[in-house]
């Protein structure tokens, strides 16, 4: 098997075994689905930036205690998800996304106004992908995580409910909302 | 309209596809300098772990250097004694054949076959004495008659097996031992295993969740990643569709669920409801490894999606400029 094609459970024991490369690999596979989760969630780009770091030192730290039970991604994810649980708890510099309107304005003025994305992207940004960054950003935080964790993460119903301490129910229930809400907006949009 | 709670297996594509879209769209990233710092850190701990294990390795070797040397001269001092046990006999006057026969036959008193009269073997019992007499002599006595030689090598020839039946039921015993000792033995490698699984579920979950030790309020969120240790369902290659899972997975970068998939003859360029093939979805989410397993598998690079625009064009657009060149290599215009 390719570099390229090891998995991720494959690279942790190699990264937790002193392989820097390794860790290089899984970081940039990871990076943007993780940050997206973040910063979507706290909805504050310095926060983000705070937690992105505290996530992947964890990573770094823990990998020799990593064991491949379970998927990597389940493992990242969780850590994401505390990580961000003790930022809101503590308060530290967190702002509500709510009050945040700017974050969402910030975020569709730069897809509709990045000259790389050219015509095409100008043309997807005005639409339904500008409209649903909002949409997104208006959910209430459960659901909200709870999409992001299914969409970034890729993980199951049954392990989200793991990895947010909720019910199975609990959580197919907080997806349908999300869902229904953002499939409303995009039916505006089309 | 269906309310059935999506699940992984009943994916919403329009809002996950819109979503991908978005996403691919979104510049934002995380600062450089935290980049770095990640990669740094993460080079350091690396240092130090190979650091450590090379350490490891040494004190391991010099753990056994410490316990080489006695035993090498143990072993030699074992030698040395045995060697001066042994010689001597080298130099001792052979004693004729004769004398070798009953001298087995000395050593072998619970020999069933009939022995040599009691008188004869203490007569034979000095080599010297045996030496003095000549042939003849021993001949008169019947001792070195050829049947006599015959039926007395024989028990000599079989005390061997006689010692071995004699010895079987005690080696029956100690290899009965040995195998109760085995499966002793994988009795405990069976738990350890066992252990080593709840160890390794202990650890994920303590390693995810190691602020969670420090915040004794949030111990559920660790018994709910302990749970994770089960399998968290089936991979999505064995799931219905394989040529969505195949989507799914290059959108989302997973390029061992790709190999995975493509290994099974999935549908390379199978489209979704928008007409966006997985070689597609990979360009707008950015995936560039994806883009080249994909085309290494024969993606099309040309398939353009429902609205006419072609993987190339989606890159071009995104500013995606490597994924470009990739396509652009494979024949994409």
């Amino acid at each position: 098997m390719t570099v390229d094609g090891e998995s991720d459970e494959t690279l942790m024991v190699r990264y937790g075994r002193g392989d820097a490369a390794a860790f290089d690999r899984l970081y940039r596979r990871h990076e943007m689905r993780i940050w997206r989760y973040l910063e979507r969630n706290v909805g504050n780009r310095a926060t983000a930036d705070e937690l992105m770091q505290e996530v992947w030192f964890a990573v770094a730290r823990d990998a020799p205690r990593y064991e491949p039970t379970a998927r990597f991604t389940t493992w990242l994810f969780t850590i994401a998800h505390n990580r961000m649980i003790d930022s809101i708890r503590t308060n530290r510099r967190h702002v509500s996304l709510e009050t945040l309107g700017y974050e969402a304005d910030a975020v569709v003025g730069q897809l509709t106004a990045d000259p790389r994305t050219g015509p095409l992207g100008a043309a997807m940004a005005r639409d339904q992908a500008g409209a649903l960054i909002r949409a997104l950003e208006k959910l209430p935080g459960e659901q909200r995580e709870a999409f992001l964790l299914q969409v970034e993460g890729d993980l199951s119903v049954e392990e989200i409910a793991a990895i947010t301490d909720s019910s199975f129910e609990t959580i197919k229930s907080r997806l349908r909302y999300a869902r229904t809400k953002l499939r409303e907006t995009l039916k505006e949009h089309a | 309209m269906n309310d059935v709670p999506p699940g992984r297996e009943e994916p919403d594509d329009d809002v996950e596809d819109v979503y991908r879209r978005a996403s691919a769209l979104d510049s934002s990233r995380p600062s450089e300098l935290v980049r770095r710092r990640i990669l740094k850190h993460a080079e350091e701990r690396a240092a130090e772990r190979a650091g450590e294990s090379h350490a490891a390795g040494i004190r391991r070797t010099g753990a056994a250097s410490q316990w080489r040397r006695p035993a090498i001269f143990g072993t030699l001092a074992a030698a040395a004694l045995a060697g001066l046990l042994i010689t001597p006999r080298f130099f001792t006057p052979q004693a004729p054949s004769t004398t070798a026969t009953s001298s087995a036959q000395v050593q072998r008193p619970s020999s069933p076959l009939p022995s040599a009269p009691t008188e004869q073997i203490e007569g034979r019992a000095p080599a010297t004495a045996a030496d003095e007499q000549p042939p003849p002599r021993a001949e008169e006595q019947g001792i070195l008659k050829p049947q006599a030689f015959a039926r007395k090598a024989a028990p000599s020839k079989n005390s061997g097996a006689d010692l071995a039946a004699k010895n079987a039921p005690a080696k029956a015993q100690s290899m009965a031992a040995a195998r109760n000792s085995a499966a002793d033995g994988n009795s405990d490698a069976a738990g350890s295993s066992a252990a080593a699984s709840d160890s390794a579920a202990a650890n994920n979950s303590a390693a995810a969740n190691n602020s969670a030790a420090a915040d004794a309020s949030r111990p559920p969120a660790m018994s709910g990643a302990a749970r994770l240790v089960a399998p968290p369902g089936a991979p999505a290659s064995l799931l219905s569709d394989p040529a969505a899972h195949l989507r799914r997975a290059a959108a989302s970068g997973d390029i061992a669920e790709l190999q995975v998939l493509l290994g099974k003859q999935t549908a390379v360029d199978a489209r979704d409801a928008g007409g966006r093939t997985a070689l597609m979805l990979a360009t707008l989410q950015g995936q560039s490894e994806a883009v080249d397993v994909l085309l290494a598998h024969g993606a099309d690079p040309n398939a353009a999606d429902s609205h006419g625009t072609t993987p190339l064009q989606a890159a071009n657009a995104i500013g995606q400029l490597s994924i470009a060149t990739a396509l652009q290599r494979a024949g994409a215009r």
